[in-house]
């Protein structure tokens, strides 16, 4: 089924020809059907946003409306008008951005550094501290999230308390350990005989040479955390403190007759960054999370 | 300029592994130095306590005069060229050779000047704005070179730094790295596994066997007289062919399988202490070349098993019907040593190899008589395995 | 030769503890983290399982042993909601898991090709996965909308020529679950066909062209090279599959809080809301640390057993 190039051989001249003129339609047949069901919510979610709410839920017509108007955006912009009592567009977009620049900035540093020393220092308890991480790995957040809500309810609603649990990552150490397990301790060894020290090492010969690593950790923390909303809710009632996730959901979760437009308008402003950052860095997201296989 | 100097130097890993055993080795100014050995034997590890990489459990190694156990690898001034060659992929070339120097804070034009001239005598000029991804395995082993001379560094010190070229410009790059260490002049510690790359580039070659040290001396003397029957063995390609043996009580012959060979007086004046041997076991050892089908004289006849024509001489394998001594350990693992027997076991009877004159007339399943030059002989004592003078 | 300027070094011994002093001073700040933020958290969560507190009152903290562990099995009325929180995550992970890993191993050996519309798919197949899961549900919500407005409903309507009668998705006992499942499956395939597709470019093409010297047909190269060759790909999918599908929370709260009739609780939604919204955290805390050893638990015999079976 895969990308099988047949071995060149003078034997078989017709059967390569054939081969050669052979268009997988089988396959075509099946990609287009499974992109219709895989598209489809997609397309939903950015036709419905430009709908009227009596067409938004309208059986199959929502699909195919008469014609799309920008109401859902301008009565989104018009109810969150205040930072304190309703929250704003502005403001949610700030904080998510915000928290994720944290999560994202602040994990790439430590859990490098973090993964880095696992991998190549020598120190005690190196053994048992990387047991702890890969069982750490598998713990649920949802686990803990209840006793680190006692230990953090001095900081609710505050930006940082939304990133600060995430920012230390188990997993993203044990990326960051196995890759620099991959690299080879040649390039160190060549550095230290330059006479460079281990800081700089790190920051001159292995920083460069392991941006996959940290694009894969980026995109993967972005991800989650963009997405994150359990933890939010958790810790801000305050509207000028909610990121998307939380402005979204309590619009989801409030409305006993909801407003299917309005809350995609919503929801195509909470994705848009995402989708846009995916399609334009696509080779990297999708590198990012195969790399995630070379652990198994 | 300046020598290394190793006394009583052990090397044992935390978890008791005695990888090097009291060597005493003395690289002199200038000196190019190989240590040989087959892999596992330690030679990498030696080198890489000489860089500092490793650390020293026992003895002392010094750099032109200075004690550097304690030192780290920058501060030994040493440059190193490593199997894999270690290029930083995202430096150009110019900022791989020139990053030791960037690192000692020289004046920019220093170094550039000093770039300059390394990447002259390595013919890199016109690659110096590339990255190393884009060189050949020889481009790249050139600038690992220009790497270590750009330094002016005490030592040089190479991890088989050929082993990844392929067989043609491994031999070219043999003889440009023996020039640029003869304009440096700097002491250099060159470790390989290949024998022949060993005897034709070092002053002088240290045999190294589970780290323990067999012998240090120059290519011709480890040839003609080798200490033992590891350096023996492992020292000339083909090998040389050992063989238990028994010397007559007289004196006058030596018992090799069912055939007899005359012992000439002289031996027994080139090697006082053979008389010590007299009606007891040993080992005897006869290169390949010292067995001919020409002439006449004492004669081994054994039966021809395949025939290597190199062109310029022939290889022929033969069976005796003497039972053959085996070193155990020429090829690392436990694993290849058993290998290495069992294709012993198989190959039984075609063990021993000679090289004789092109053209000449043997074919495979022939009796042929083997002149010997027994003058040129060896004789190893069976327990200790070291050689009788 | 110039000699250059390097101090004249001291006699020291150094090298060893400076360096294991870096490697501490590099671990410090994540390991401070995760130990904070994750370690500390997870014992407290054991302690809090093994004590009752009546939030907000004067009542002191006491000890109760393994109380709310009991409770899980014994109580009356609360067994049974576990039980079926934990059958239902059961049944999320029975269906998901297999299906997630080979829908997306099936999608991964088909965009495993070049082209424009192949890589198209490619990117359709992934982009569900940087939707939060907030937006999937918000989305699948209106998807699965009862009535005849709702537009599943309409399209199974027009499919079967009218003879479909719409049906209350997330509202029927019956039906609640399975949608989730739907609604995750599309949300989650696209991270694992990634990994496959990765898997699969690992295998050297001189596999499949000794296999095709050899005769094989389309469907031994399957069996016998891309099969095997995606052995850890698969492994490791299976196991990713399997924990996410037991911290199964956003969707459940969001779209049906459990219901109807606790037909989609799950033990994480069970865990979150007894501590959170029914205050009573020492419950919560306890179904967590059952769920966090089952995990565990899972992942050491899953890879044993996928490891033994393979070798």
């Amino acid at each position: 089924m895969s990308t099988v190039s047949l071995p060149a051989s003078s034997s078989a001249p017709r059967r390569r020809r054939r081969r050669r003129r052979h268009v997988p339609w089988g396959v075509y047949a099946l990609l287009a059907i499974f992109s219709v069901l895989f598209l489809f919510p997609i397309y939903y979610l950015v036709v419905g946003s430009f709908e009227t709410p009596a067409d938004t839920l309208n059986g199959l017509r929502a699909a195919a409306p008469s014609h799309l108007t920008f109401a859902n955006y301008h009565s989104l912009s018009q109810q969150f008008f205040s930072s304190t009592i309703t929250g704003s567009l502005q403001g949610f977009y700030t904080v998510s951005t915000l928290v994720s620049l944290i999560v994202v900035v602040g994990g790439m540093i430590v859990n490098s550094l973090a993964g880095y020393a696992l991998a190549r220092m020598k120190f005690r308890g190196r053994k048992t501290l990387l047991l702890l991480i890969i069982v750490l790995v598998i713990i649920p957040f949802q686990a803990i999230a209840v006793p680190l809500y006692y230990m953090l309810s001095g900081l609710r609603n505050t930006v940082v308390v939304q990133a600060l649990p995430f920012i230390g990552s188990a997993f993203s150490v044990y990326l960051f350990y196995t890759f620099f397990l991959n690299l080879p301790p040649q390039l160190e060894e060549a550095a230290r005989i330059d006479g460079a020290g281990p800081w700089r090492t790190f920051l001159q010969i292995i920083l460069p040479n392991a941006k996959p690593a940290f694009a894969s950790v980026a995109i993967l923390s972005f991800i989650q955390i963009w997405s994150s909303y359990l933890w939010p809710l958790m810790m801000t009632s305050q509207p000028n403190v909610y990121p998307l996730s939380i402005a979204i959901g309590n619009l989801l979760k409030q409305q006993s007759t909801p407003n299917y437009g309005e809350m995609f308008a919503f929801g195509v402003l909470l994705v848009v960054p995402m989708a846009a950052f995916f399609l334009v860095f696509q080779r990297w997201f999708i590198r990012s999370v195969a790399s995630l296989a070379v652990k198994g | 300029m300046s020598e290394i100097v190793l006394r009583d130097v052990s090397k044992i890993y935390d978890n008791g592994y005695h990888a090097i055993h009291n060597i005493d080795l003395e690289v002199k100014e200038g000196e190019f130095m190989v240590v040989v050995g087959p892999s596992g034997c330690g030679k990498s590890t030696l080198l890489r306590m000489v860089a500092g990489l490793e650390t020293i459990s026992d003895g002392e190694i010094s750099i032109g005069g200075e004690v550097v156990n304690d030192l780290t690898p920058g501060e030994r001034d040493l440059a190193m060229v490593f199997q894999n060659y270690a290029l930083y992929p995202h430096m150009t070339v110019e900022k791989n050779i020139g990053y030791s120097l960037r690192l000692r804070k020289l004046p920019k034009e220093e170094i550039k000047r000093r770039v300059a001239e390394a990447a002259e005598i390595l013919s890199l000029t016109e690659y110096l704005s590339q990255r190393p991804g884009r060189l050949s395995g020889g481009q790249r082993q050139r600038v690992a070179m220009g790497r270590a001379i750009v330094r002016e560094p005490k030592a040089f010190l190479m991890d088989e730094p050929l082993s990844n070229l392929d067989a043609k410009l491994r031999v070219q790059m043999r003889s440009e790295i023996l020039q640029i260490q003869r304009r440096v002049g700097v002491a250099t510690l060159y470790v390989t596994h290949d024998q022949v790359e060993a005897m034709t580039m070092g002053d002088r070659v240290t045999v190294l066997r589970a780290g323990v040290l067999q012998q240090c001396d120059t290519a011709q003397a480890l040839y003609d007289r080798p200490r033992n029957v590891f350096v023996a063995s492992f020292v000339g390609s083909p090998s040389m062919n050992l063989l238990y043996a028994e010397l007559g009580p007289d004196g006058t012959s030596l018992r090799v399988g069912s055939q007899n060979l005359e012992v000439p007086d002289t031996l027994f004046a080139q090697r006082p202490n053979l008389r010590a041997y007299l009606g007891r076991e040993l080992v005897v050892g006869i290169r390949p070349e010292d067995l001919t089908m020409a002439g006449d004289g004492q004669t081994l006849v054994g039966r021809v098993g395949h025939i290597e024509a190199l062109g310029s001489e022939l290889i022929v394998h033969f069976g005796l019907d003497a039972r053959n001594y085996v070193v155990e350990d020429k090829g690392g693992s436990a694993e290849e040593a058993e290998e290495l027997l069992e294709e012993t076991a198989l190959t039984q009877h075609v063990r021993n190899v000679a090289r004789v004159a092109p053209r000449s007339s043997v074919v495979t399943g022939d009796q042929v008589p083997f002149r010997v030059s027994m003058e040129r002989a060896h004789f190893f004592d069976l327990a200790s395995g070291n050689a009788i003078w | 030769m110039v000699t250059l300027t390097s101090p004249v070094p001291q006699r020291r011994r150094r090298k060893i503890w400076t360096e294991s002093r870096v490697g501490l001073t590099m671990l410090i700040p994540g390991i401070v983290l995760i130990v904070v933020f994750m370690l500390i958290p997870f014992f407290y969560s054991v302690w809090l399982s093994l004590h009752v507190e009546i939030v907000g009152s004067n009542i002191p903290i006491r000890s109760v042993g393994l109380l709310f562990y009991r409770h899980l099995f014994t109580d009356p009325i609360f067994r049974g909601i576990f039980l079926k929180s934990l059958e239902n995550n059961g049944i999320f992970a029975l269906v998901v898991v297999p299906v997630q890993t080979g829908l997306a191993m099936f999608l991964a050996i088909l965009v495993n090709r070049n082209g424009a519309f192949v890589k198209f798919c490619r990117t359709t197949f992934f982009l569900p996965v940087v939707f939060p899961m907030v937006l999937t549900s918000l989305i699948w919500k209106a998807i699965l909308a009862p009535g005849p407005a709702g537009m599943l409903n309409a399209a199974l309507r027009v499919v079967t020529f009218g003879h479909f009668t719409p049906q209350y998705w997330l509202g029927n006992v019956h039906l609640a679950l399975p949608s989730i499942i739907v609604l995750s499956i599309w949300q989650g395939t696209g991270f694992q066909m990634v990994i496959f597709l990765a898997g699969l470019q690992g295998i050297p093409s001189s596999h499949y062209e000794a296999a095709l010297i050899d005769g094989a047909s389309r469907w031994h190269l399957f069996r016998d090279v891309t099969l095997p060759g995606l052995r850890n790909t698969t492994i490791f999918v299976v196991m990713v599959t399997t924990i996410f599908s037991l911290q199964v929370f956003d969707q459940v709260y969001l779209l049906t809080q459990g219901g109807p009739l606790n037909a989609t609780s799950s033990v994480m939604y069970l865990a979150v809301s007894q501590a959170y919204v029914a205050n009573n955290v020492g419950q919560g805390a306890a179904i967590s640390v059952v769920l966090s050893f089952i995990i565990l638990l899972l992942s050491l015999i899953q890879r044993q057993v996928l490891r033994e079976r393979v070798d």
